[in-house]
């Protein structure tokens, strides 16, 4: 539950380096394998924006008048060092498995 | 679109006003997105149905409201460790010895109906738990909000020490909560036999006089002596805790003292007088009678309770080894 919580938020930031309103984000991000709830998107992203890593706007599309968000500056150090993090959790898992799947096959 | 509307207005509800346009706008923005998809991909505009089914799909509105509010807790992880503990202090080792040793008694036997008085007790006790819960719970909410800066400063130099042995060797485990109680059983238990002994009372209930016999008059020092010896026990456990096997024998002691005066009591009845003005010789001779079989009935479980409790206490000593006397000993919250 925790892991997921923390990869939905590396997700969103990620998908919203560039523009997108709530319902297509949801939409890409599912259409990248990372179906998300909407009660729990749309609370993330205020969130997240609260914390002054997003920034949205509300503009006129389609003749109606949609939220838009994207990653604020501040929001794309944030990823990159998400990113980092993550990427060395994931060395150290992988070796702790493959260590683990060493010890059981011998 | 009428079901979206009233669904929109019912989530509006429960949502904070300075917030409420702004996350309704998104809210019905996204829901309509998904109403179009949904229509597209059937081919047709969708009816009550189809919407009441997107509505359903979202969830209930004051807990689609509920996801957008910050999540909150009263009392917080951090103090919550703490604020169980104080209501465990509070209520069940001073609230509920206080009710079971002074205010039950002194109520059941001011009361007319010894059932009366329990209940009245037992009410009264509730209410006291409850409103002790409300006060602790508010005192600890007020910290949660408003920390103090002191609240977890520590200072690793002043922790309780702990003897040597305890460390290595695995704990015996002695109830704090117990040896309290038993203390206190015993103290109230002692007093309660010299004033039934000084001045000896009768029972009440509905006219009908219930008096013990002079049989108990015999019995008086020894009966006195195991009710001692109940809170010297629980005073071994609480001020010497690592003096294990001196408890156990002062207990083994007082068990076995117990089962003689239970074996010599109940061949010694009649126990108690039963006086009913306006009853006939054959009714009060029958109420003696099964009267004093319910009191044989009694001494005979607790005789039981006695052993069983007896045996514990021995298996305790058997398990001691001398070599480790004093033995440590955890004294549990």
């Amino acid at each position: 539950m925790e892991l997921r919580r923390g990869c939905l938020i590396l997700a969103v930031l990620a998908e919203l380096r560039a523009e997108h309103y709530g319902y297509a984000l949801r939409k890409a991000l599912a259409s990248r394998g990372m179906a998300i709830d909407e009660n729990t998107l749309y609370p993330l992203l205020r969130r997240l924006e609260t914390q002054g890593l997003l920034l949205s706007e509300w503009r006129e599309e389609e003749k109606r008048n949609k939220r838009f968000y994207r990653l604020s500056p501040g929001g794309r150090l944030i990823l990159d060092q998400l990113l980092q993090e993550w990427q060395n959790i994931n060395s150290s898992l992988t070796r702790i498995v493959e260590g683990e799947a060493w010890m059981t096959e011998s | 679109m009428d079901l979206l509307n009233r669904y929109l207005h019912a989530v509006g509800f429960w949502l904070p006003k300075p917030q409420q346009d702004d996350i309704i706008a998104e809210l019905s923005e996204d829901l309509r997105s998904q109403i179009e998809d949904r229509a597209a991909a059937l081919g047709h505009s969708l009816d009550d149905d189809g919407i009441a089914a997107i509505l359903t799909e979202r969830g209930h509105p004051m807990l689609v409201a509920g996801s957008y509010l910050p999540q909150r807790s009263l009392i917080g992880p951090a103090l919550f460790p703490a604020y169980q503990f104080v209501l465990k202090l509070v209520i069940l080792w001073i609230l509920t010895p206080i009710f079971i040793l002074m205010v039950g008694p002194a109520t059941v036997l001011s009361s007319g109906n010894p059932f009366l008085g329990l209940a009245e007790t037992a009410w009264t006790l509730l209410l006291a738990a409850v409103f002790s819960m409300g006060i602790i719970t508010a005192i600890f909410s007020i910290l949660e909000r408003y920390p103090h800066e002191s609240t977890f400063q520590w200072n690793p130099r002043r922790l309780p020490a702990v003897a040597p042995a305890q460390a290595s060797q695995p704990p015996k485990i002695v109830s704090r909560f117990n040896a309290i109680v038993e203390v206190l059983a015993g103290l109230f238990a002692s007093l309660l036999w010299i004033g039934l002994m000084w001045s000896p009372h009768t029972l009440r209930v509905n006219g009908i006089v219930i008096a013990p016999t002079p049989v108990w008059r015999s019995f008086f020092w020894p009966i006195l002596l195991v009710t001692l010896a109940s809170p010297a026990a629980g005073l071994f456990t609480l001020l010497r805790p690592r003096w294990m096997r001196t408890r156990a024998c002062v207990a083994l002691g007082a068990h076995a003292v117990v089962l003689i005066l239970l074996g010599a009591l109940s061949n010694m009845g009649p126990w108690v007088r039963v006086v009913a003005p306006g009853v006939s010789i054959a009714g009060v001779a029958n109420a003696n009678h099964w009267t004093n079989v319910s009191l044989s009935i009694g001494f005979a479980f607790a005789f039981i309770g006695t052993l069983v409790a007896a045996v514990g206490e021995a298996r305790l000593l058997a398990r001691l080894n001398p070599a480790q006397t004093p033995g440590p000993v955890t004294v549990r919250r």
